[in-house]
């Protein structure tokens, strides 16, 4: 073999890395490339200049402003990044987290029912949203090895309930506004319960910029470090690549599945504790269907090649692009053009195996031949058909 | 109580309309995660109709135009699921999740920039009104409010029924979910009875959309999706264990327990329970997770759902 | 048309892989009315030739004639066109459908509307059912049936078809048997009756019993064909491998000494039917010897490892090792007392197919200090031990340690698992079917590992599907049938026909280990 002669070339498509940023790339400009067509089709005198506001999201305001828009876009981005952390944790295990948006609910309850009635500091809060959404997390790991039901139906089963329970009980009084849907804002109710700024607030110039910032980057390492350098996180894999080889290894898979789902669940309601906590938004107890942030993750974590470091990337390019939706001619269009470009994209990142696949088959194919080559290879060519 | 009676009927015709849908589906081989979407881009064909057909033409060639429209839609709607899970074997959860987020968008951006043109941008929401056309689906049998969609779900139940287990389609079809090489070894075309799965339970979703929508209310807000309903008829399918009979009962039991969050404001007992609507809201969904948490482990699912078709692999 | 006398013909076909020659110049004739058997080693071609046959591939050189014509076949449906039939190793049978459903699918007679006409279609395939001696109960729901009537209903298929050419691919690996003879008897009414059949198969006794002539395969080349009444089992077989004898593995007598692994009355259930798969089984193995179970497959030998190993949890009886009890002890607990297991399916059980190369060398072992320090892996060491036994193994593969393991050749996939079980340096090693699919270089190797592992004063329990194996590896011999342990034998004093004769549940002896 001369493994040392190929080309930079071919080293670079063989990488996965490279090959999961090319499929990522496409799948982004497609979507750009066929919300352009929608809004072409809508109205094509204002398209150009909308497309490049979603595109452009905060670099469209004067210079002054643009620190606080991009704050915001990133205060935005922590919640999402989260709630992708929680959808590739629970998918390197072999399950599909559509629960995330209902963690994601459960933790925002939990988080804003202790900030707002029970008058806690923030750590407390934050804490509590994430065992909210790890409990959440686990009844669905449990419910699966336990009772064997899928848990892509139990998640969707416990997103709406998560739903109507949250809404029930923020809107009891001294947690609701007395005159709209949202909850009382935090500055009013208990500033304790409002994240520390560490300076980011100044920098920003944007108030709600803080501590969840740097934490969401540190827990998205963090998430790579115990998948990838951990023992426990070797055994999480394993059990998701092929639980028969798992369970003959001696690894306890049903422990690994309530476990991970736990740690899904938490990671997504953590998401909601960082967001709700900034006191950037309140929850709107009005709402009637299950909030899209827990949806996106799944984009974000596709996008991001099931990889938490990529997540970081794509969670801020889909926030970029969804705050961008703002931007685009009111007058013909609405800021929803940008969640159809989102779940766009999570509709080609489907493909995204699929050419992946080819590509790595085709390197595979490459491989076999030259090993087939080999005279002395024993074994080959040893398999029946 | 005949209000009851009246809301449990049009709610159990929905789920087991978009049951039948799922069932169909799965039966070929594919799971169908975007019923949720499937039912919003039908009921969106659906409420068109009913807008822009004018009430002149009469109750039949009205309800036959609208239920068109919601079938071609849904089937439309389906078709991204079909292409992607089949012909490129992408993940089914994945795409079906992607169908859900992208028909909540794609209705709203369109209604919207609908309302936009039509009212020189004065009407920015995502509604759209059809009180007239809706007249022509209801006819009043005493206090019971009797709908012609009703009938439309019994006799898409009869028609699965046979369809599915007395005809050649119905075998073929069902041994694409259970065995695809088996199939493919007999000179079955997987692909093609695996469209044929997608596109059935397109046209029942997009039917069992317009059903939901024009249930209760004379006017739809598209971005506000059809409330779970997908979701929860694919609870209905996997109790009524992949079988239309068993189907229609479940969804008789779901429909019951949504429809008192409709009506319990007229039942003195309940309403003296002085509950939170959202209770009787979620009502639904617990019930289907504590039934799907006794009967899952026995309930057995086409074999080969969820796994794309590889020729190859033999 | 007819002057020829061969219903099917395949001359010089060529089929080439990326970097092999699966079928190199084979010529196959097949005359109407006969048995002609297709024999072969795994990886003899085959299934290749099969498929081409089938329209599965389409072989580079070479032409197809039926009736003396030559004819395409792009897919399945043109074989089916040209009355193709072929009952597959594997039944390609839908589990849920019924025995009559199962053999109209995809020739359904309809009416016009739609509707399958199922009176018409049962009076047919019981027609064909009392004519051929093909016993069914059309209502019966396959999941629920026999393996011999599941067969028979592969084979009603065909026949309702009206399939002349009847292609049997391995028909009795999975058959008891009684079963077995009931096929061939079987596969002589079709053949009197004027079907025309291909019998694929490398059991010579079969062979010799029911097939006309034979041709012969070897590494994908055409050795010849035969006249069976004509030729004997030696020649088959020298034919078959290539050689004169029978490859003998060279080992010291056994020098057996303490009880490492002791059964007492292990019951184990059965995932497939609801009686137990295992009943009531006990023996012994000592340290230095090679004890075989032998045995149809079916009959239970997978349970008991499942039981053994703690795959499966026991339904009554206990477990020793070494002297402990680990009945209800954990995988990992009976890994680590000295327990290691080379799993029947390497790609079920055996290996994490998308990891790479040495994370499945340490699939035993990652928890131990030496791989694990405070929760964290330690990469560094995990390098060093796969390379070590990378090289002490020669496992190959494209990138050494961090080669996917999905991407090597099974051979090395399961030179790789022996490398990490014999590694851990195991009290008792369990080894099912090590050698399967395998090709003599592979085999010879892996056998003489296991012998080298009794050498060195280790306990083995070998599960084999293969006499001559069973024959030449073991010291001690004990056969299974239908989940009892029926005989014990030592392989010098016994014969290949005394074993048959208890695998297939002739005759039976008490047997106490």
């Amino acid at each position: 073999m001369k493994e040392n002669k190929r080309s930079l070339g071919r080293r670079l498509i063989e990488n996965d890395g490279v090959q999961t940023l090319l499929a990522s790339l496409l799948c982004v400009l497609g979507g750009l490339l066929i919300g352009f067509i929608v809004l072409l089709v809508i109205e094509p005198s204002a398209a150009w200049g909308s497309i490049t506001a979603v595109v452009k999201n905060f670099f469209r305001y004067p210079a002054s402003l643009r620190g606080k828009y991009l704050g915001q876009t990133i205060v935005r981005t922590v919640p999402l990044l989260m709630c992708a952390l929680s959808v590739l944790f629970a998918y390197k295990v072999g399950m599909f987290n559509i629960g995330a948006a209902g963690q994601y609910v459960i933790g925002a309850c939990a988080t804003l029912y202790c900030a707002i009635a029970l008058k806690l500091p923030w750590i407390v809060c934050l804490l509590a949203g994430a065992a909210a959404g790890a409990l959440l997390g686990a009844v669905s790991g449990v419910l699966k090895t336990l009772c064997n039901v899928n848990v892509v139906i139990s998640g969707i089963m416990l997103n709406w309930i998560s739903l109507y329970f949250t809404n029930n009980l923020l809107s009891r009084g001294g947690i609701k506004r007395p005159t709209g849907p949202e909850t009382i804002q935090l500055i009013n109710a208990n500033p304790d319960a409002l994240l520390p700024t560490l300076g980011l607030d100044k920098l920003f110039g944007e108030k709600s910029a803080g501590i969840a910032i740097p934490l969401a980057l540190v827990i998205a390492v963090l998430v790579w470090v115990v998948l990838n350098k951990t023992k426990f996180g070797y055994e999480l894999r394993a059990t998701g690549n092929n639980p028969n080889a798992a369970k003959y290894a001696g690894m306890r898979e049903n422990r690994n599945i309530i476990l991970t789902m736990a740690i899904a669940g938490g990671l997504a309601g953590l998401g909601a504790s960082l967001f709700f906590l900034t006191g950037l938004v309140d929850w709107e107890t009005s709402i009637s269907s299950v909030p899209d942030m827990g949806f996106n993750g799944i984009a974000v974590a596709f996008l991001g090649g099931l990889s938490p470091l990529g997540s970081i990337l794509s969670a801020f390019f889909i926030q970029h692009i969804t705050s961008g939706g703002g931007g685009v001619d009111l007058r013909f269009y609405s800021s929803q053009i940008s969640s159809l470009i989102s779940s766009l994209i999570i509709f080609l990142c489907a493909f995204v195996g699929f050419f992946k696949l080819a590509i790595q088959n085709r390197i595979r194919k490459g491989d076999e031949k030259r090993a087939a080559d080999k005279p002395a290879d024993t074994g080959k060519g040893g398999e029946s058909q | 109580m005949i209000l009851l009676l009246q809301y449990t009927l049009i709610f159990a015709s929905v789920l087991m309309l978009v049951a039948l849908g799922g069932c169909f589906s799965e039966h070929s081989g594919v799971i169908n995660i975007g019923l949720e979407g499937i039912m919003l881009i039908g009921a969106l064909g659906g409420a068109l109709a009913m807008k822009f057909i004018p009430t002149s033409v009469g109750a039949p060639v009205m309800i036959l135009c609208v239920i068109l429209a919601a079938a071609l839609f849904g089937m439309l709607a389906s078709l991204f699921l079909a292409v992607a899970a089949i012909t490129f074997k992408a993940d089914q959860t994945i795409t079906g999740t992607a169908i859900n987020m992208l028909a909540v968008a794609g209705a709203t951006v369109a209604v919207k920039a609908m309302n936009t043109a039509a009212s020189g941008g004065s009407d920015v929401s995502s509604e759209i009104a059809y009180t007239a056309a809706r007249e022509f689906f209801t006819v009043r049998i005493g206090s019971f409010q009797f709908n012609w969609f009703m009938l439309v779900g019994l006799i898409c139940l009869l028609v699965s029924y046979v369809c599915l287990y007395k005809t050649r389609f119905g075998l073929r079809l069902m041994a694409c979910g259970e065995h695809p090489q088996a199939a493919d070894s007999v000179g079955i075309n997987v692909a093609k009875m695996r469209y044929a799965g997608v596109l059935i339970s397109g046209l029942l979703g997009g039917l069992g959309g317009i059903v939901y929508i024009t249930a209760g209310t004379n006017a739809w807000k598209f971005e506000n999706g059809v409330a779970g309903f997908g979701f929860l008829a694919l609870a209905v399918m996997i109790f009524g264990a992949w079988h239309p009979v068993k189907i229609a009962l479940a969804a008789l039991l779901f429909g019951f327990f949504r429809a008192l969050g409709n009506v319990y404001t007229g039942i003195p007992f309940m309403a003296a329970l002085k509950l939170n609507s959202t209770v009787y809201n979620m009502l639904p969904y617990i019930i289907s997770l504590i039934v799907l948490a006794f009967t899952s482990k026995k309930s057995r699912a086409p074999k080969a759902e969820g796994i794309p078709y590889d020729k190859s692999q033999r | 048309m007819d002057n020829t006398p061969y219903a099917i013909e395949m001359l010089n076909i060529t089929k080439r892989f990326p970097g092999i020659i699966a079928n190199d110049n084979v010529t196959l004739r097949l005359r109407r009315g006969e048995i002609h058997a297709l024999l072969g080693e795994n990886g003899a071609g085959k299934s290749t030739l099969m498929s081409v046959l089938f329209g599965l591939y389409k072989p580079e050189e070479g032409v197809i004639k039926k009736d003396g014509k030559e004819v395409q076949i792009r897919d399945p449906n043109d074989a089916n066109d040209l009355g193709i039939g072929m009952v597959h190793q594997h039944f390609k049978l839908v589990e849920c459908f019924t025995v009559l459903d199962n053999i109209i699918l995809g020739v359904e007679p309809t009416d016009k509307a739609g509707f399958i006409r199922k009176e018409e279609a049962r009076k047919k395939v019981m027609e064909l059912s009392e004519r051929y001696g093909l016993k069914v109960d059309p209502d019966a729901v396959i999941e629920d049936i026999s393996v011999g009537m599941q067969q028979r209903t592969e084979i009603l298929k065909m026949l309702y078809r009206d399939n002349e050419i009847l292609i049997f691919d391995e028909p009795t690996a999975v058959l008891t048997p009684q079963e077995i003879e009931e096929l061939l008897k079987i596969m002589k009414n079709l053949a009197a009756e004027g079907k025309s059949i291909l019998f694929i198969s490398h059991k010579l006794n079969e062979i010799m019993s029911v097939a006309d002539r034979c041709s012969i395969l070897r590494k994908g080349k055409y050795i010849g064909t035969v006249d069976i009444a004509k030729t004997d089992k030696a020649e088959l077989s020298r034919m078959m491998v290539g050689r004169d004898v029978e490859f003998v593995v060279h080992k010291e007598p056994a020098k057996p000494g303490d009880t490492v692994l002791e059964v007492s009355d292990m019951t184990v259930a059965s995932k497939v039917h609801k009686n137990n798969a295992v009943k009531n089984v006990s023996f012994k193995v000592r340290s230095g010897e090679i004890v075989c179970i032998a045995g149809i497959d079916g009959n239970g030998q997978s349970e008991l490892v499942y039981g053994i190993s703690g795959l499966e949890p026991l339904v009554g009886g206990s477990l020793k090792l070494c002297g402990k009890d680990i009945t209800r002890a954990p995988i990992r607990r009976r890994s680590t007392a000295g327990m290691s297991h080379i799993p029947e399916d390497r790609h079920k059980h055996g290996l994490v197919l998308d990891y790479t190369l040495e994370d499945n060398i340490v699939l035993q072992r990652y928890f131990e200090p030496e791989f694990t320090k405070m929760g964290f892996l330690r990469r560094k060491n995990i390098r060093a031990y796969a390379e070590r036994l990378i090289g002490q193994y020669d496992v190959r593969s494209g990138q050494g340690p961090v080669t996917v393991a999905r991407s090597m050749s099974g051979g090395n996939q399961q030179k790789a698992i022996i490398a990490r079980e014999i590694d851990k340096d195991p009290r008792l090693l369990i080894a099912v079917q090590p050698t399967r699919g395998l090709d003599v270089g592979a085999i010879e190797y892996i056998h003489s590992q296991i012998v080298a592992q009794r050498d060195a004063g280790k306990a083995v329990l070998l599960v084999s599907l293969e006499l001559d194996e069973v024959m030449n590896v073991s010291d001690r011999i004990l056969v299974m049938y239908e989940g009892e342990i029926v005989g014990e034998f030592d392989p010098k004093k016994t014969t290949v026909e005394e074993l048959g004769l208890y695998m297939a549940g002739a005759r039976r002896m008490e047997v106490r280990g």
